[in-house]
């Protein structure tokens, strides 16, 4: 059996699950308009949580998060599930995919043999949407491929029950019901006010604006603290978070901007184009941080100068994000 | 290889990069650009150098919904994209 789903290739895995399920169910719409509905955009550093031995840096907000809050603020019912054992896990599965329910699930990507063997790592917050069945196999549109993608009935259990940090236990998600009508610049404004208050008012001083500045103090020290290979290797994962796991560069900062284009026709507000050419400078910001950390992992830069440099920046970029997220509150709040 | 931008576009690689032993010339234009496979041995570290040249050299931004993971793939699809992007 296979569902008739329109694949399109995605930046993010995440958001372009969300995005292609939307568009199946009758919502035209482009990735960063779920991404921004979804308040995507995030920062946190958290030295205490490891993820693969490394502090936890994050450019968005956790597993689950953009579906969420992008279905709720779009007034969707959608109905999420989690499972202890596999077999009941796989009989749900094909129950939905029998009633013509294409599935969201959340994966373990080293799990999954369509991927190319350098990218499988171990990351368990991977997702995609589950199509089909044939035999022994899934079909399955993971929207970071070009082309939609099998699966054997085994290595999507195995992915499915990947153990480790964000453990998917079995998750799927699938949307149970679209509203008649939808208030798109309600949910336009809900989800651009929730990335202004994680970004500037969150409590805790490892998130949003003070976690960047979190990152620029403890990251000048790495040279001193962790010795030469472990500073490389803390450097390379915060540049490999940032640039890479879809981010579709500037950790997410591009596909933001992105967003805010389109919420200025949306909401007929074109301070928010200004805001959102401001949006892809800090990308560029972002950039030229990633820049400087490579070429000082490949040994191109001398390391203590780099440090103080590199730490400068994200001072910078913590300058030009609480500035934008002040601005772009005030901007909708009028 | 034919195409004077794809050409061009080895040789930034190549200086940027400091990719050592390999010609422009020599390098296939569907061959992988990132990963195992690549000609010029780049990694993912490698990649944000690239993207970043490209900008400076034809002020073109390889970011958002269209992923660097996608223009990578090879000097054909790099060239293709800043065509695009520049017409």
């Amino acid at each position: 059996m296979k569902i008739n789903f329109p694949h399109r290739q995605f930046a993010h895995c995440e958001s372009g699950v969300t995005a292609n399920l939307l568009n199946y169910h009758g919502f035209p719409c482009s990735e960063a308009l779920v991404f921004g509905i979804g308040a995507g955009l995030f920062f946190g550093y958290v030295p205490f949580i490891k993820i693969n031995k490394m502090p936890l840096t994050t450019y968005r907000i956790g597993p689950g998060g953009i579906f969420k809050k992008a279905t709720r603020r779009l007034g969707i019912e959608i109905r999420k599930q989690k499972f202890s054992s596999p077999a009941a896990a796989e009989k749900e599965l094909d129950r939905l995919l029998a009633s013509g329910h294409p599935v969201g699930a959340q994966t373990g990507v080293f799990w999954l043999p369509f991927f190319p063997p350098a990218y499988r790592f171990h990351f368990n917050g991977h997702n995609l949407v589950i199509i089909g069945k044939e035999n022994d196999e899934y079909l399955i549109s993971d929207p970071i491929f070009e082309e939609p993608v099998r699966c054997s009935t085994i290595d999507l259990r195995k992915a499915r029950f990947a153990k480790g940090a964000l453990a998917p236990k079995g998750k799927i998600y699938y949307i149970e019901k679209m509203p008649q009508q939808f208030d798109l610049p309600g949910a336009v404004k809900a989800g651009i006010n929730d990335v202004c208050r994680v970004m500037l008012k969150t409590p805790v001083p490892l998130a949003g604006v003070r976690g960047i500045r979190l990152l620029a103090r403890q990251l000048a020290k790495w040279p001193g603290k962790l010795g030469e290979e472990q500073t490389i290797l803390h450097l390379g994962h915060v540049i490999r978070m940032q640039e890479e796991i879809g981010t579709g560069g500037g950790g997410f900062r591009f596909i933001y901007a992105a967003f805010l284009q389109e919420a200025a026709e949306i909401l007929k507000n074109e301070k928010l184009l200004e805001l959102s050419s401001n949006c892809t400078h800090i990308g560029d910001l972002w950039r030229d941080f990633a820049l400087l950390a490579s070429r000082v992992c490949r040994g191109r830069a001398a390391v203590q100068d780099s440090f103080d440099e590199l730490a400068s920046l994200l001072r910078q970029c913590a300058v030009e994000e609480e500035k934008l997220f002040k601005n772009l509150h005030g901007a909708i709040s009028c | 290889m034919s195409d004077n931008l794809e050409l061009e576009l080895a040789k930034l690689i190549i200086d940027f990069c400091h990719v050592e032993d390999v010609a422009a010339e020599d390098v296939p234009v569907d061959a992988p650009l990132i990963g195992p496979d690549s000609p010029f041995e780049l990694d993912s570290l490698d990649a944000v150098e690239v993207v970043v040249a490209v900008q400076k050299t034809y002020g073109v931004r390889i970011g958002g919904e269209k992923t660097s993971r996608e223009v990578l793939r090879s000097l054909k699809m790099l060239a293709a994209f800043i065509s695009q992007e520049r017409a």
